[in-house]
């Protein structure tokens, strides 16, 4: 079950959100621990079974490095085994190496753990905190159990230190208000994925279908815009719609995109781009290594490798891995190169470009084909456009205009810092309706094969 | 006020979402859907295995899907949405005014694998085999869809087919007829098959290379039966954007006459059968108005003055090109192994007919489970 389907948004929500409303404050996070089961047994009972498992290995680990504490080199040994556990978790369904495993494990045919990704980063950093003394070890075993399996941020949601999720827990507050905040980012990220990331994923299909060989110019770049645009509404999408039913149940997350697309400095992009887990990757490894760095060179190589990494947890492949290297080497040249002052709009157009280009890397199959793509995007293939070229884009044209209007901030801007009330007043008028509205249009658009799981990458 | 606008958003979107829940929880559950024209799935049943390896909630999936409240003008909307906002696709269905066109690229992707089990069949065979394979709409009007919709063109795959196929069959170039025909009404603007006129046309080299005569078009009085036809594409689009299609009947007057039209059905049980079934017009399911439900097997025999006999064993395309093959055998055999459970000698015994006529579209070429059947 994903989130953008009829069983969801129609069976499993409105259910969850009655039982969770008629349960005593007391037992609310056990009913939440109980609707979480019961979404994971909706995608298998082996699935339940699986994430229950995961989830009381690293609970009995949490407490055997919690235990051992007092003497270093002992409690060592409890971390590193539960830190292979999980990263072999997430590699055997991530990689094909493994398939031994499948078989010891009798995974059903086809078996993929949704979410492993985060789940698994979330388990290992709240391994490191307690190693290192940041958290205490959580005796309450139903808050471990949801921190692993809480249902809105199980596929893609936004990955949480342990802390700040137990704190987001405990300082819940339901209220109806809280809910149509909760409804509206739903809806903004149900958007983003059925109607921006599918339309732009059928876009990119059409002009990756040609022979790399053989596209024009105009062909390539469409395809590039639109695999960074579709994976932007795609993973900021389903973190949307994740924060959107977590604040039904009360719990205020924070965003994971922060309008990073059209930024005007990579620096800022990267520091806008999935920030959840960028900021796991430094606090948990480059930050370390900080430490014993003290030269400037060093600690940017550090950086270079610690967006490699992130590139990697993308695709796990050497694509994503040069996607990450190469990021960070721009955001390295650019606070060498680049004076302080830099116009906004100027600014704007070279980090989008910069993003574009680089998402090529990413979108690859292999190393040789993508900068093949590059250079067809130069007009290397000799045809700058075609008849084909001239399709995709004035059937596309407004699709593009409108996702990356959305992708930038201008529109909140608009609501957020107007002085005008007047505008404010409509905005606020209109926007239940709005809401409403854009509701009643995705639940259209999915409405002929009830979800939508087009999907460019598996996290 | 930000509060109040947050509460007015909650209490209406919930509000919507809880009457479609209930309407769609305690609405009444239909069995098929003649719009889309095909049977809904049913509420899947709690059971271990399924439930352990994720069936149970794909099932749930699918059960939530066709029966949601309003399906049919979610649908339509979903139609009407898909083609502003991008492409004119919708569930891989090409919309323009024009007509309806499947993009699926679905085809005889394998002609030697294919080529062999006619082979087979024409090897253990004694009388002489035909071949016809027909193109669907999507490769008579194909050159209108996208460019990068890349497919082997429907001839190509054909040529093919008929290249890899042993001499003795006689192939029949039903594509260049129908491709130069094109500005006729031969293909229906909804469906992926041809219409009764172009099977006709079809029809008159086909008999000449059976060794007969065609009857000439002037000899038919044509009925149209309906003007309110909508295949196969509107099912997967319930698009109005082109126009409703006629469906006809080419009655042949003065000639031979039915005798009897005896059907095997799917549950083996013999039964009445009918070359037009009218009542089919009433219903979502209007093509099997020709030769009815589809069964496994029907026998037809004619007061026709000879003693030849013929073995039809054709997809949906052959439903309105047999009746054109009535006038000149006395005994036909129709076989559509899509719905055939066993082989094909369960049912007859091909050496007992002359001529075996094959008669499918390219879509169904692809199907080489359901061609295994006739092999011997």
């Amino acid at each position: 079950m994903v989130y953008s389907s009829l069983l969801f948004i129609y069976g499993f929500l409105p259910v969850s959100l009655i039982l969770y409303y008629i349960t005593p404050k007391k037992f609310r996070e056990m009913m939440l621990l109980f609707l979480s089961a019961a979404f994971c047994c909706m995608i298998s009972l082996y699935f339940l079974i699986f994430i229950a498992v995961f989830a009381a290995v690293n609970y009995i680990f949490m407490h055997l490095i919690s235990r051992s504490r007092r003497n270093e080199k002992l409690s060592a040994v409890p971390l590193a085994v539960g830190i292979i556990i999980d990263l072999v978790a997430v590699f055997a369904f991530r990689t094909e190496f493994f398939t031994w495993l499948h078989r010891m494990i009798r995974a059903p045919e086809g078996f993929y753990p949704v979410g492993i990704s985060f789940f698994a980063l979330g388990a290992v950093g709240t391994l490191i905190d307690v190693y290192k003394g940041r958290i205490k070890a959580d005796r309450n075993m139903v808050r471990f159990a949801l921190y692993i399996m809480f249902f809105p941020r199980l596929l893609m949601g936004p990955l949480l230190r342990y802390r700040v999720f137990t704190n987001i827990l405990s300082n819940r507050s339901e209220s109806l208000s809280g809910m149509g905040v909760g409804m509206t980012i739903f809806v903004k990220g149900l958007a983003k994925k059925v109607i921006a990331a599918d339309n732009l994923y059928m876009l990119y299909t059409a002009a990756r279908s040609g022979d790399v060989s053989e596209i024009s110019a105009v062909t390539a770049w469409l395809g590039a815009v639109a695999y960074i645009l579709c994976l932007y509404f795609e993973l900021s999408g389903f973190a949307d719609i994740g924060t959107g039913t977590a604040y039904l149940f009360g719990l205020k997350f924070p965003q994971s995109f922060n309008y990073p697309l059209f930024s005007i400095r990579m620096k800022y992009f990267a520091a806008r781009w999935q920030s959840q887990v960028t900021q796991w990757l430094r606090r948990y490894i480059t930050k370390p290594i900080y430490g014993v760095c003290s030269k400037r060179l060093l600690r940017e190589i550090v950086f270079i490798m610690g967006w490699g990494l992130f590139g990697f947890w993308y695709t796990v492949d050497l694509g994503g891995t040069v996607w990450g290297i190469l990021i960070g080497t721009a955001v390295i040249i650019e606070s060498r190169l680049l004076k302080k002052k830099i116009m906004n709009f100027t600014g704007m157009i070279y980090t989008f470009f910069t993003v574009v280009i680089l998402g090529v890397f990413l979108s690859g199959d292999s190393l040789g084909g993508s900068v093949r793509y590059l250079f067809a995007m130069v007009g290397g293939n000799g045809i700058l456009a075609d008849a084909d070229g001239f399709y995709l884009v004035k059937t596309y044209i407004v699709l593009l205009l409108v996702t990356m209007y959305a992708s930038t901030d201008l529109f909140r801007n608009l609501m957020t810092r107007t002085g005008r009330n007047k505008v404010k007043a409509a905005v606020m008028a209109v926007s239940p309706v709005l809401v409403l509205a854009i509701l009643m249009l995705c639940t259209a658009v999915i409405s002929y094969s009830g979800s939508s799981d087009m999907l460019l990458m598996k996290l | 006020m930000m509060k109040l606008t947050s509460r007015i958003t909650a209490l209406l979107t919930l509000a919507f979402i809880a009457v479609f829940s209930a309407m769609t929880f305690f609405g009444r559950k239909r069995d098929i859907s003649p719009e889309e024209n095909r049977v809904l799935s049913k509420a899947p049943e709690l059971n271990a295995g399924e439930l352990y390896d994720g069936r149970t909630g794909e099932k749930l999936d699918r059960y939530v899907t066709d029966h949601f409240a309003g399906r049919n003008r979610w649908l339509v909307g979903s139609s009407l949405i898909q083609t502003e906002l991008s492409e004119s696709i919708v569930n891989g269905v090409y919309v323009s005014d024009d007509r309806l066109i499947s993009t699926d690229d679905k085809g005889i992707t394998d002609a030697s694998a294919m080529a062999e089990i006619f082979d087979s069949f024409a090897e253990n065979y004694d009388g002489m085999v035909y071949f016809a394979a027909i193109p669907t709409s999507a490769g008579v009007y194909g050159d209108v869809l996208p460019g990068h919709i890349v497919r082997q063109t429907e001839s190509q795959q054909i040529n093919a087919l008929y290249d890899a196929m042993d001499s003795d069959i006689r192939k029949i170039d039903a594509y260049n007829i129908l491709k130069m025909l094109k500005d006729n009404y031969i293909y229906y603007r909804n469906d992926t098959k041809w219409t009764s006129y172009g099977a006709y046309c079809v029809y008159k080299t086909v008999i000449q290379k059976l060794g007969f005569q065609p009857n000439s078009y002037d000899k038919y009085s044509i009925e149209h039966v309906t003007d309110n036809f909508r295949g196969n594409l509107y099912n997967r689009t319930l698009s109005r954007r082109p126009k409703a299609d006629l469906m006809d009947i080419y009655e042949y007057h003065n000639g031979a006459e039915v005798t009897s039209c005896i059907v095997v059905r799917r549950d083996g049980i013999n039964a009445e059968g009918q070359i037009f079934d009218r009542e089919k017009l009433e219903t979502g399911d209007k093509y099997s108005m020709y030769l009815g439900d589809s069964v496994p097997i029907m026998r037809i025999t004619t007061s026709a003055n000879t003693d030849k006999k013929l073995l039809v064993i054709k997809d949906d395309f052959g439903d309105c090109f047999v009746p054109f093959l009535l006038q000149h055998y006395s005994e036909i055999t129709v076989v559509d192994p899509s719905v055939m459970s066993g082989k094909l000698s369960d049912y007859v015994n091909a050496d007992d007919y002359g001529q075996t006529l094959f008669l499918f579209g390219t879509d169904s070429l692809s199907d080489r489970e359901m061609m295994l059947k006739i092999t011997p």
